[in-house]
Parts: structure tokens; sequence; C-alpha cells
């Protein structure tokens, strides 16, 4: 599973580098590593929704309080 | 001794009255009559000049130095120190040492006062630096950089360092070193139409130059016309700044504006303060805004922007912490440093 972040000026701002860095906890903390992969991304055209967010192909906006439920919700999910 | 202040005036006059003269045309032989018969004697010490080094190098190379009282300059050709074959003349009872030649690329000169080689005289070192010492650390430090401003930067720690920070002596240091013209080019920002995505792509690949990109958006365009992939990483070398990407044939990719606004405040500290060698240590950072500072200022001669005017609806946004829709601003600027810093610089709007 990749999920890519929006490293653009605006997602910048709003907070991609706190996402990643609870991302990359959540995906420790879970012993994921081996099946969730981080990339990140220039802007993806959909500023206005900030921190853009896509895993498999779906876009999410995420701020870096949300971003654990969303690890719950859908990644979590997704691989159980 | 006196205080320098009388001393500083001297010395400024002194280097007013040759630069304006000099880039007029007159002869070295009208200089120092001029100085000699309009500057105000020193009731104390009864001279009326101050000690100079002039160095003039011309587009074809052509070399022109003239010193008088100063160590003389240390010249540094193919790694190696040379010896300048001065002649003396005399100009109103001053001996005035001269020489003429042919400059070739990467040629080092350093040009300075005498506190440089007198530094540390009668506390680290009894006869302080010495001329034969300074040069030979000079011969060093030029294989160790390419850049005058750093060779500078160094050479002036140096004398502080053995001054142990309190000099003893005013204390100058000017390099200059030839280089071949290096051009930059700057893609900043999209088309307002995007028809125009092509034509500004194609203006900034032409020529031979080293090719920035600068911004997401930006590196989107450039990446689908020259259909290749953009690298990102999520390596944050530094916290405040989006980490840069890559793309085959492209020298630096990275985030806009946040970016650009590092870069510019360094190209104007570089302008305006008086830098020392921390400052090319945060030069010589890996974070996006040092990287394009340091090519700007130590890599290139020419600089040429292409500017995307489209506005980003999301970056006018109030809610965010930093105006992002500033990208002409800061382009204007960087591009009033750089002329500041001697470059040749170019600005196209799309």
């Amino acid at each position: 599973m990749v999920i890519t972040i929006c490293i653009g000026s605006s997602c910048h701002l709003k907070g991609s580098r706190e996402i990643i860095q609870i991302l990359e906890r959540l995906i420790t903390l879970h012993n994921l590593k081996n099946k969730v992969e981080l990339n990140g991304s220039f802007c993806m055209g959909q500023c206005m929704k900030g921190v853009c967010v896509k895993l498999d192909g779906e876009l999410f906006s995420l701020q870096p309080s949300t971003t654990e439920q969303f690890f719950k919700d859908e990644v979590l999910r997704r691989l159980a | 001794m006196g205080s320098g202040v009388k001393a500083n005036i001297l010395a400024t006059l002194t280097s007013k009255i040759l630069g304006t003269m000099l880039l007029n045309g007159a002869s070295i032989e009208q200089c120092v009559e001029t100085i000699v018969k309009t500057l105000p004697v020193c009731k104390v010490r009864q001279v009326a000049y101050s000690t100079f080094s002039i160095l003039q190098i011309f587009k074809n190379g052509d070399a022109y130095l003239v010193e008088f009282d100063n160590p003389s300059c240390v010249f540094v050709r193919d790694g190696k120190l040379q010896k300048i074959p001065y002649e003396e003349k005399v100009i109103e009872g001053k001996t005035i040492k001269e020489c003429r030649f042919h400059a070739e690329l990467n040629d080092c000169f350093v040009l300075m006062s005498d506190g440089v080689i007198f530094a540390g005289v009668g506390k680290v070192l009894n006869f302080g630096w010495t001329w034969n010492s300074m040069a030979d650390y000079t011969v060093n430090a030029t294989r160790v950089t390419l850049s005058a401003s750093r060779l500078a930067a160094m050479l002036s720690k140096a004398c502080d360092d053995l001054y142990m920070q309190s000099p003893g002596d005013d204390t100058t240091v000017a390099v200059a070193r030839i280089i071949n013209s290096k051009a930059v080019n700057i893609f900043t920002g999209p088309p307002m139409s995007k028809e125009d995505d092509a034509r500004m792509m194609r203006d900034f690949m032409r020529g031979p130059a080293k090719r920035i990109v600068s911004g997401g958006t930006s590196a989107n365009i450039v990446a689908r016309i020259l259909h290749k992939q953009i690298k990102t990483s999520l390596n944050y070398t530094d916290p405040v700044l989006p980490p840069v990407a890559t793309i085959d044939g492209m020298d630096l990719v990275t985030e806009g504006v946040l970016t650009l606004t590092r870069a510019l405040q360094l190209m104007k500290q570089y302008v305006e303060e008086d830098i020392d060698e921390s400052f090319f240590s945060e030069l010589d950072k890996d974070n996006g805004g040092s990287k394009i500072a340091k090519m700007i200022i130590e890599d290139c001669t020419e600089l040429h922007f292409f500017v995307g005017k489209a506005i980003n609806e999301a970056h006018q946004n109030p809610g965010l912490p930093f105006d992002l829709s500033i990208r002409q601003n800061l382009v204007a600027q960087m591009v009033d440093y750089a002329k500041k810093m001697g470059k040749d610089v170019t600005i196209q709007y799309y």
C-alpha cells in the first residue's frame, strides 16, 4: 500500500510534515513497514482541500489532528 | 599611533579618487598626482596619502596591477604561487609598482593591507603571519574553493584567529578569480495560460545553463513536458522548508515560494551584511533555499528567470500562516540582489 502526501507550499504550511511524522510513527507502532510505503508529491492541484493525501488513488483531505483517525479508518481497515 | 579615523578618511578618499579616475581612463600618473595634490596633509605624520592596491581586469583578459606601499598581491595560477614581474616607477616622489599581464582561467589574485601579513604579531607569532606563510595558506585554500568571496572570508577568518579576535591593525582582503561565464536558469510559477507551458519550457531549456525548477506545479509542468518522473523525498533537512525533489536533466527541483524566500534571505545577507564563515556554512546546508542561493552566489555569472504569472487560488487564503502569493515580488527582489552582486540578470514573464 502506498500513501502519497502532498508537500507543496500550501499543504506544507497546513502541516504535511507533521502528518508524515504521525504516519511514520503509527506505521512503526503497528509494525507495518513492509506493507505501507510513504511517498511525497509536489502539488496535487487540490490546494483548497489540503493537506492532500492519496491512498489507492483516492484523495483524502487531512489535518494533523485527523491523521490518526484516517490511519485507523482507512489504512488499518484496508489492510485487515 | 592614531585612532585610525584620519587613516580611514584618507583611505576612503584615495580609493574613491582612484576608482573614479581609472574607470574614466586616467593614467596612474594622473591619479597619483591628483591624490598627492588634493588630499589634506596629516599634521602629525606629514603625509597626504594612504597605501593602495589596484587590480583592473578587462573582459578580454588584459590585467593591470598597481601597488603603493601595500603588501604585494598574491597571485596563484595552476595551483602555484606566481612571481609578479613588477616595474617600478616614481611619481611625485612616490615609488609605485605596476605590472601589465594577461589573466587566465582560474587565476586567483589576493590584494591586502599590511594588517594581514602582520596578523598575530607579538602575540601568537613573533613576526606576524608574514607574506610567505599567508601566500602558502592562500595557495592551499584555492584548492578548496573556486569562490572569491568564500576565499576572502577564509583569509579574514585566519587573520581574526591569529589576532585572537582583537585585530591590531586594519585588516583588509580583496580576492578576484577568473571564471568562465556560467548561466543559471530558474523556472518558477505556471504560466497564466496553459497554452504557454511549452513555450516557457522551450525558453527555459535554451542554451547551456544550470537549471532550477522552483515550485510544485512548475515541477509538474517540467516533468510532463520532458516525460520524466519527479522523485520526491520525505527527508526534511530543514523543518521549515519542504524537501527537494529530483527530475532527470534538472540540476535542482524545489518547492516554490517558501524556498525562494529562504534563498532571498541569504542573498540579501550576502549583499548587505558583513559575511563570515558562518554564512558559508549556512550556504552549504542541504536544503532547497541554501542550494538555490549557493548556485546563484557562487556558481553563476548570468541569471535568467522564467516566471509564470498564474495565481493559485488556494494561496490567496488569509488563513495560511504565510502569504504565498508573493512570487513575483520575491523574484523582483532576487533580481535586485543578483544585480548588486554584479551578475547579468534577465527576466521573462508568461
